[in-house]
């Protein structure tokens, strides 16, 4: 079976997923969640008002309805207006992933190359100084706050030695380049304990097997042994790994987009939290969903490019 | 007598271990002749992989340490070339074949990759398609049916003995003067066993190649070699050619492996003897006795094996045949 025939019969597959985990969205939000009408009407709204509006919003219909409406914008992607601000939802989600996708793509693709580069040296180095002193930064890195780091390197690299802004986001090249630097390096030091130590048990699991004595035993040299016959070994943990961090990526980094005044997707999805905006908070849900379906399907066809015993059936 | 080709001088092994240092290879001594195979036989932890890995420079440090000997292959030491000299001698000079066929294949490249690498390695000067043909060629010679077609797939699409195949034409692609066959057929069924020893004597008698046979299986001796090494806790207890071997056992040791070779002989066919072997358990490296390594387990036993005189040293019981046992059997 060629390739393409399996990629379609995958994505084929996402549909089912797809209605699924529609009919649970629409459990947790039409069910079992309180009714939007009282959220938005408060303590003192007469019955009849609250009727009105339950009609306004679609709530009276029948619930298959009401079920089909977040099936068609699980693929029409039209996700309806905002409760708060009344704009479509589909626009502020375009208007929010570029600061969203700015701040998090260069920081996820410079954070995995440059732990997936230390993990090899110490990989290489394992058992010597380097190896160990690594693994004692990984956990230490590991063991500190997300907000120790935040709140230290605003204060010491924006605030005393002003090397960048404290906080806030210009969109455009290059202005957006210095509002990125500090959540970059955030970025890079709280992902990086977890990964080096990640991909270098996966390379060191790989390292003492019989293959590699065989290679060893053919004359090939370590270095080689590490970069092509034990990596390309290694490469489905460490795709998965990768892979898998992409929808969270589009769904925008919370923490970081709250603490340096980033108007994102992070912050988008908090502020609908806050103020109860349920149409923004189904369509992002929908949304992350979806990203997670597709992204996994990604994952399962990387496979069968990179080991040739996954079959594609 | 052939052209002597590799010699293993007084050769000490130590592995660190968590519980303390232990000597897996304790003063061993070997010759390899061209054109002749020399088996080591013992039982798991008598230290005869780890002296073939020695000779492959494959030790891994710093846990394991050649901490004395000399390893003479054509009168240069081995111990004393540099990695990248080691490089140009595994796999070229002097290759190996492992027990376990099923996993010592690299499972993402394809079988005529992996046999194309050593060509790079060590044969350079060949062309692109050179290699190809060659590794073609060399599939062929191993008895692999449609090599051309094996040539692209992948390790997982070929069965053990195949596989093992595979690893013998790898070992051979650069004609080496030593091939070091670790327990090759002990993973593969017995037909298929018997197909790999007579690949590897036909092998040998086309390219004249040295061989270490290592095994626990003295059947399998019987078919293969020509000298055997009996090895015990880490030392040479028996040396001698085949034929005397097994007809003139004399280490207590050797005769015990000798005994638990199920026969099949009708004489006895009214009374079938039962199958002996040997008491007891081998000594752990950590606390072997002082004296004889075999004491606990040998029904010769007598009171100069306990320690007084040492360990027993090998030496000649007649030319060409060494033991090293106080009482050794007449």
């Amino acid at each position: 079976m060629n390739l393409w025939a399996y990629v379609l019969r995958r994505l084929l597959y996402v549909i089912p997923v797809i209605l699924g985990v529609c009919f649970i969205i629409f459990i947790l939000f039409n069910v079992f969640s309180p009714d939007p009408a009282l959220l938005l009407l408060g303590k003192h709204a007469t019955a009849s008002q609250i009727v009105e509006l339950r009609r306004e919003l679609g709530l009276d219909r029948p619930w298959i309805l009401q079920y089909l409406d977040i099936v068609k914008s699980a693929f029409t992607f039209d996700f309806g207006r905002s409760w708060s601000t009344k704009q479509e939802i589909f626009y502020m989600i375009k208007q929010g992933a570029v600061p969203s996708l700015t701040i998090s793509l260069p920081s996820f693709v410079i954070a995995s190359t440059v732990a997936l580069s230390i993990s090899l040296l110490v990989a290489y180095f394992r058992g010597k100084f380097i190896d160990k002193a690594g693994v004692f930064l990984c956990v230490a890195l590991m063991s500190i706050s997300s907000l120790a780091y935040i709140l230290f390197f605003q204060w010491l690299l924006a605030y005393k030695w002003g090397m960048f802004p404290i906080a806030g986001f210009e969109s455009g090249f290059p202005d957006f380049i210095e509002y990125i630097m500090l959540p970059l390096i955030i970025w890079l030091i709280l992902s990086l304990g977890g990964d080096v130590r990640f991909y270098r048990t996966v390379i060191l699991d790989e390292i003492y097997q019989d293959y590699v004595r065989t290679a060893r035993a053919k004359g090939v040299g370590e270095r080689v042994i590490l970069f092509k016959h034990v990596l390309k070994n290694a490469m489905i943990p460490i795709i998965t790994q990768i892979v898998i961090q992409i929808p969270f990526l589009i769904l925008g980094a919370l923490l970081l987009e709250a603490f340096f005044s980033i108007p994102g997707l992070g912050g988008m999805t908090l502020s609908a939290i806050n103020s109860s905006d349920f149409p923004v908070i189904k369509a992002m849900t929908i949304l992350s969903a979806i990203a997670y379906i597709v992204f996994s399907v990604i994952t399962d066809v990387l496979y069968t490019v990179v080991d040739p015993r996954v079959r594609l059936s | 007598m052939s052209e002597l080709i590799l010699e293993v001088k007084d050769l000490v092994v130590d592995f660190r271990t968590d519980r303390g240092k232990i000597t897996a290879v304790n003063g061993v001594n070997l010759e390899v002749y061209k054109g002749k195979t020399l088996g080591i036989v013992g039982e798991s932890g008598s230290g005869k992989s780890v002296t073939a890995l020695s000779v492959m420079g494959l030790i891994q440090k710093p846990t394991g340490n050649v901490s004395g000997g000399e390893i003479l292959y054509r009168g240069e030491n081995l111990l004393d070339k540099s990695v990248d000299d080691m490089r140009h001698i595994r796999g070229n000079k002097i290759a190996m074949i492992f027990q376990e066929p099923m996993t010592s294949l690299n499972p993402v490249f394809t079988v005529g990759n992996q046999i194309i690498e050593v060509l790079e390695l060590h044969q350079s000067h060949l062309s692109k398609a050179e290699m190809a043909d060659k590794a073609v060629d060399m599939l062929r010679l191993v008895g692999i049916p449609s090599p051309e077609q094996r040539f692209q797939e992948y390790p997982h699409q070929l069965s053990g003995g195949m596989r093992q195949r595979v690893m013998i034409a790898i070992a051979l692609a650069c004609e080496p003067d030593i091939l070091i066959a670790d327990e090759p057929t002990t993973a593969l069924d017995v037909t298929i066993q018997a197909q790999i020893l007579d690949l590897m004597n036909k092998l040998q008698k086309e390219l004249g190649m040295g061989i270490i046979f290592i095994t626990h299986d003295l059947g399998v001796v019987a078919e293969t070699c020509d000298d055997v090494a009996v090895m015990y806790c880490g030392r040479i207890v028996e040396r001698a050619d085949v034929q005397t071997l097994f007809k003139d056992p004399k280490h207590p040791y050797t005769i015990g492996l000798m005994d638990s070779i199920p026969s099949f002989d009708s004489t006895q066919d009214e009374h079938k003897a039962r199958l002996r072997t040997i008491e007891g358990m081998v000594p752990s490296l950590f606390e072997l006795p002082s004296g004889c390594s075999f004491q606990d387990r040998c029904p010769r036993v007598i009171d100069e094996c306990r320690g007084a005189k040492g360990v027993p040293v090998l030496s000649n019981y007649k030319a060409d045949h060494k033991v090293s046992c106080f009482n050794p059997s007449h």
